[in-house]
C-alpha cells in the first residue's frame, strides 16, 4: 500500500452550495501534508469526507487502503477545528475514553492515557477535572486523545490555532514525532508560516476547487522568482521602482516581483541611500505569496 | 455495538456523578415520609389546647363536661374492644376492670356500646329507657359502678397515654380564677389559653349571650367539638322538659346509612374498603411522579446533547463513533439512568411503607405497601415511564441538537411544556371517570397516552384499548425517531443561529443524499 489516502473527483454538496467540488489527491505514506486554504474553502468538508463524517456525493475515496472510511475509523486519529473536552470528566479518564471508542481494551487505554500524559508533563491533571485545564494544556490533552490508539493516518484541523509560541513549539514537536514513528500525518492551517516549516507536501484549495498539490518546492517553483529584501525606511519606495512587476511589502520585509529581463543588481543599486538595506536575498517565492496569488492575486496584481 | 455500550456508560456514570442526579434520588423518599411521618409528627407534637369556659346558665357547662366525658369513656371502651380482638399484648396491659368488661361488650353494636358508655358517665346503673339488649343492661349493673370509679380518678394525662384519641390529648378545659372578660381576653392574647367559651345565661331559649373567643380564625376544631357537645346537652335537656322519650327523639333523627359496595370482576358484590379508595387515587400520583420523571429524563438528554455541542466535543465524537451510534449510545445511556432513578423510587415506596412506619411505632401502612407491589400499577408505571421517555426524548433531543447553548434550548421548552401541561390538567376528571369519554380521547393522542393511560389504571382501560394505544405509542416512537434521527445528524454538525421550524422540517423531508446524508457503502 502506497496511499495512506486517496481521493478522486469528490465532490460535496449542502444544498445548492458545492462545498467541495471534483477534488482528487494522493497522500503518500509516512509524509506531513499541510491542508492549506481560506476560510470557507472546503477543508474541513474534505476533512469530514475523509473521516466519515460526511459521504461524498461522486468520486472515489480510498482510506488506509479502504474504499470505506469507516472501515478504517479505528486506525486514524483526528483532532477537529471546533475541538473541545467534557468539563466534568477527569482528564485520564477523558483520554482513556477516546482510546476506548478506538477499540483500545479499557485497561490498556486507561494505562497508555495515564503514562502519555506523564510523558507530555500533565501528569499531575489525571485525576483533575479538564474545566481545570488552561487552553494549552486543553489542546495537548485533545491532541493526546487523537493519539492514543497509536493511528496510522493523523488528521489535525488546525492544531496551532489560538496556542502560544512555547505551546506551538510543543505541538510542533508532537507532529514532527509522529512522522518520526511512521504516520502520515494531515494537517490544516492558513499559517503559511508554520506550513513551510514542517510540510513535505502541501494541498491548496479554494472555493471548493484544488488549487495545487505536490512538495513544497513544487508548490514554490509554480511561482515566480523573487528578490526579498529587510529593510527601514519608508516601503513605498518600492512601488514605484521601475521593472518592478509587483511588490508584497510586510513593513521590515517585502518581496519583489520582477518584470521580465530586469536585473536585480539594479533594483538593489537604486534603494541604495533611499532605504536602509539589512538583507537582500534572490530566491522563490514564499509559500505566503503563492497563497496570496492563487486564492487572491487579481485583487493584488 | 460496542461503541453505543460505551457512549452509554459515559454518559451513565456523567450523569449518575452529578449532584441534580442525587437530588432527583432524594426527591421521592421526601416527599413520601413528608406525606408519612410529617403528620405523624405533627401529630405528636401538638400540644392540647387550653380553653376556659364561663358558663352563665350554671348547668350547661357540668352537663357538656357530661357529654365529653361520655364520649371519652366510649373511645376507650372502643380501643379496649379494638384490642381485645387483634392487638391482645396490649389488652393485657388495660386495668383488669376494662379486661373483665370488654368481652362482654365486644358484642355490641359501636352505637350501643356509646349508650353504656353514657350510662355508666352519669351513674345510671339501671339503663332505663337506653333501650341496651338485657345482656348489656346486666353488664352495666355488674361492672357499672367500678368502671366509673375508674374513669373519674384517672388524671386526663393517663388517660391520653393509655388511649391515643380521648378528647385530653386535643383540648383542655382550664379553670381560670378571674372570669371578668378583660381578664380572660388577656390570657388570650398572651396565648396562655386558645380560646374561651361564654356560655349565654339561658341557652334552652336561644343564643344570646353565649361566644367563642379566640385569635386563631383557621382553626375551628375546638369551637365545633365543644359546641357540639354543648348542644348535645342542650337538646337532651329540651327532651326532658317537653316529656320526650330520649329513644324516640333518636329514631326519629335517625338517618338511612348506605352500604357502599363495588362489583367484583366475577360481577359479584363486594365490600369497599380504604385500600379501594386509595386504588382509585393512586393513579393520579403515579401521573404525577411519572410526568416528572419523563420530563426530568429528557431534559437531561437534550441538556447533554446541547453541552456536547457547545463544549466542541461533539465533532472528536464523531470521528469514532457515527452520528447514528452516538445517539443510540445517549438514549440507552440516559435511559438506564431514569430507569436507576425511578426504581430507585419504587423501591423506597415499597420498604418505606412497610417499614417506615413500623420504625415510628405506628402500625404499617398495608394500603400503601399493597399498592406498593400492585402489578398494574408498578409495571404501567415502568413501561409507560420507557414509552413516554422514548418519545420526548426523540423530540427534546432533536430541539437539543440544533441549538448551541442551552438558553437557546430552554427557549423552545414552552412550546413542548404547552402540550405536556394538558395532561396535568386532565389528571383530576380523569381520576373520578377513569373509563369516560376524555379519558378515552385523551389515551388515544400519543403525546398523552403514557399519562393518561397511567391515569385510567385505577379502571383499568380494557384490554383492547391497551393494545391499541400502545401500538399506536410505539409507531409514533418510532415516526418520532426516524425524523429525530435526520435532525440529529445534520443539527449536532450546524454551528451558529438555530434554524427554523420550517428549515428542520426540510431536513426530515429531505430524501437521503440531499442533505448531508450518509450511505452505506
Amino acid at each position: 500500500m502506497e496511499h495512506a489516502l486517496t481521493l478522486d473527483g469528490i465532490t460535496k454538496r449542502f444544498g445548492d452550495v458545492v462545498a467541495v467540488n471534483d477534488v482528487s489527491l494522493r497522500v503518500p505514506q509516512g509524509c506531513i501534508y499541510g491542508f492549506l486554504g481560506p476560510n470557507g474553502a472546503g477543508k474541513t468538508t474534505t476533512i469530514r469526507i475523509i473521516m466519515s463524517i460526511f459521504y461524498p456525493d461522486a468520486g472515489q475515496i480510498s482510506v488506509l487502503g479502504s474504499p470505506n472510511p469507516e472501515a478504517v475509523k479505528d486506525r486514524l486519529g483526528y483532532l477537529p477545528e471546533e475541538k473541545g473536552l467534557y468539563k466534568k470528566m477527569k482528564t485520564g479518564e477523558l483520554v482513556a475514553y477516546f482510546g476506548k471508542l478506538k477499540g483500545l481494551p479499557g485497561g490498556v487505554a486507561t494505562e497508555r492515557a495515564e503514562s502519555l500524559l506523564v510523558e507530555f508533563g500533565l501528569g499531575d491533571w489525571i485525576d483533575k477535572k479538564t474545566e481545570a485545564l488552561s487552553k494549552g494544556m486543553g489542546q495537548k490533552v485533545q491532541i493526546l486523545s487523537t493519539l492514543i490508539h497509536e493511528p496510522e493516518l493523523v488528521i489535525l484541523d488546525e492544531p496551532f490555532a489560538g496556542l502560544d509560541p512555547v505551546n506551538v513549539q510543543v505541538v510542533r514537536d508532537m507532529i514532527l514525532e509522529m512522522k518520526r514513528q511512521g504516520r502520515t500525518v494531515i494537517f490544516s492551517t492558513h499559517v503559511m508560516e508554520q506550513a513551510e516549516q514542517i510540510c513535505d507536501y502541501i494541498f491548496l484549495i479554494n472555493k471548493g476547487h484544488k488549487v495545487l498539490d505536490g512538495t513544497l518546492a513544487e508548490a514554490r517553483a509554480s511561482g515566480d522568482k523573487a528578490v526579498v529584501i529587510d529593510y527601514e525606511g519608508d516601503g513605498s519606495i518600492l512601488r514605484r521602482l521601475p521593472g518592478v512587476r509587483h511588490v508584497s511589502d510586510a513593513g521590515k520585509t517585502a518581496e519583489i516581483f520582477l518584470a521580465e529581463g530586469t536585473n536585480p543588481q539594479d533594483i538593489l543599486a537604486q534603494l541604495v541611500g533611499k532605504l536602509q538595506i539589512r538583507r537582500f536575498d534572490m530566491r522563490e517565492p514564499s509559500l505566503h505569496e503563492v497563497f496570496i496569488r492563487a486564492v487572491g492575486g487579481d485583487n493584488d496584481a | 455495538m460496542r461503541k453505543i455500550v460505551l457512549v452509554a456508560q459515559r454518559e451513565y456514570l456523567a450523569n449518575v456523578r452529578t449532584k441534580g442526579f442525587w437530588f432527583g434520588i432524594l426527591f421521592f423518599p421526601v416527599l413520601l415520609s413528608a406525606f408519612i411521618v410529617v403528620p405523624m409528627l405533627l401529630e405528636r407534637t401538638k400540644g392540647a389546647r387550653q380553653y376556659a369556659v364561663v358558663d352563665r346558665s350554671g348547668w350547661l357547662l357540668e352537663a357538656a363536661d357530661r357529654a365529653i366525658a361520655g364520649g371519652d369513656m366510649w373511645e376507650a371502651l372502643g380501643t379496649s374492644i379494638e384490642r381485645y380482638r387483634s392487638e391482645p399484648e396490649e389488652f393485657v396491659q388495660l386495668p383488669m376492670v376494662v379486661q373483665d368488661v370488654t368481652p362482654l361488650l365486644a358484642e355490641l353494636e359501636p352505637s350501643q356500646v356509646g349508650v353504656f358508655a353514657r350510662a355508666v358517665v352519669a351513674e345510671d346503673w339501671s339503663g332505663e329507657g337506653t333501650g341496651l339488649p338485657p345482656e348489656a343492661l346486666r353488664t352495666l349493673a355488674d361492672y357499672g359502678p367500678a368502671l366509673h370509679e375508674w374513669w373519674s380518678t384517672l388524671p386526663p394525662g393517663i388517660a391520653g397515654d393509655m388511649f391515643s384519641d380521648v378528647s385530653a390529648n386535643y383540648y383542655l378545659r382550664v379553670d381560670v380564677a378571674d372570669t371578668s372578660q378583660a381578664a380572660l381576653n388577656r390570657l388570650v392574647s398572651e396565648g396562655a389559653i386558645f380560646a374561651y367559651f361564654v356560655i349565654g345565661e339561658d341557652p334552652l331559649t336561644g343564643s344570646a349571650g353565649s361566644k367563642y373567643v379566640s385569635n386563631n380564625l383557621t382553626d375551628n376544631d375546638l369551637r365545633r367539638w365543644f359546641g357540639r357537645r354543648a348542644s348535645q346537652a342542650v337538646q337532651a335537656r329540651r327532651m326532658t322538659l317537653e316529656e320526650i322519650d330520649p329513644q324516640v327523639a333518636r329514631w326519629i333523627q335517625e338517618p338511612i346509612t348506605w352500604e357502599q359496595l363495588k362489583l367484583s370482576d366475577t360481577g359479584e358484590e363486594q365490600q369497599i374498603e380504604e385500600r379501594d379508595t386509595m386504588r382509585q387515587w393512586a393513579p393520579v400520583a403515579f401521573v404525577y411522579l411519572l410526568w416528572i420523571s419523563v420530563w426530568a429524563v429528557s431534559q437531561m438528554l437534550m441538556t447533554n446533547t446541547v453541552e456536547e455541542k457547545s463544549n466542541r466535543v461533539i465533532e472528536v465524537l464523531l470521528s469514532s463513533v457515527s452520528s447514528m451510534e452516538l445517539l443510540a449510545g445517549k438514549i440507552l445511556g440516559i435511559a438506564t439512568t431514569g430507569l436507576t432513578l425511578v426504581g430507585s423510587w419504587l423501591l423506597v415506596f415499597f420498604l418505606g411503607t412497610k417499614y417506615i412506619p413500623q420504625m415510628l411505632g405506628a402500625p404499617p401502612s398495608l394500603d400503601l405497601s399493597a399498592l406498593a407491589s400492585d402489578p398494574i400499577l408498578i409495571g404501567s408505571f415502568l413501561a409507560y415511564f420507557i414509552l413516554g421517555y422514548l418519545l420526548y426524548a426523540a423530540v427534546l433531543v432533536s430541539i437539543g441538537s440544533v441549538c448551541n447553548t442551552v438558553s437557546d434550548a430552554q427557549n423552545m421548552m414552552p412550546a413542548v411544556m404547552l402540550v405536556l401541561i394538558i395532561p396535568l390538567m386532565a389528571m383530576m376528571p380523569i381520576g373520578q371517570d377513569p373509563n369516560g369519554g376524555l379519558a378515552k380521547i385523551l389515551s388515544f393522542i400519543p403525546p398523552f397516552t403514557p399519562f393518561v393511560m397511567m391515569n385510567r389504571a385505577a379502571g383499568p382501560p380494557q384490554l383492547w384499548e391497551y393494545v391499541a394505544t400502545t401500538l399506536l405509542l410505539i409507531v409514533s416512537i418510532l415516526v418520532a425517531w426516524w425524523a429525530g434521527a435526520k435532525v440529529f445528524r445534520i443539527g449536532i454538525l450546524l454551528t451558529g443561529k438555530p434554524p427554523k421550524v420550517r428549515e428542520i422540517l426540510r431536513w426530515v423531508r429531505a430524501p437521503v443524499g440531499a442533505v448531508p446524508e450518509r450511505k452505506e457503502s
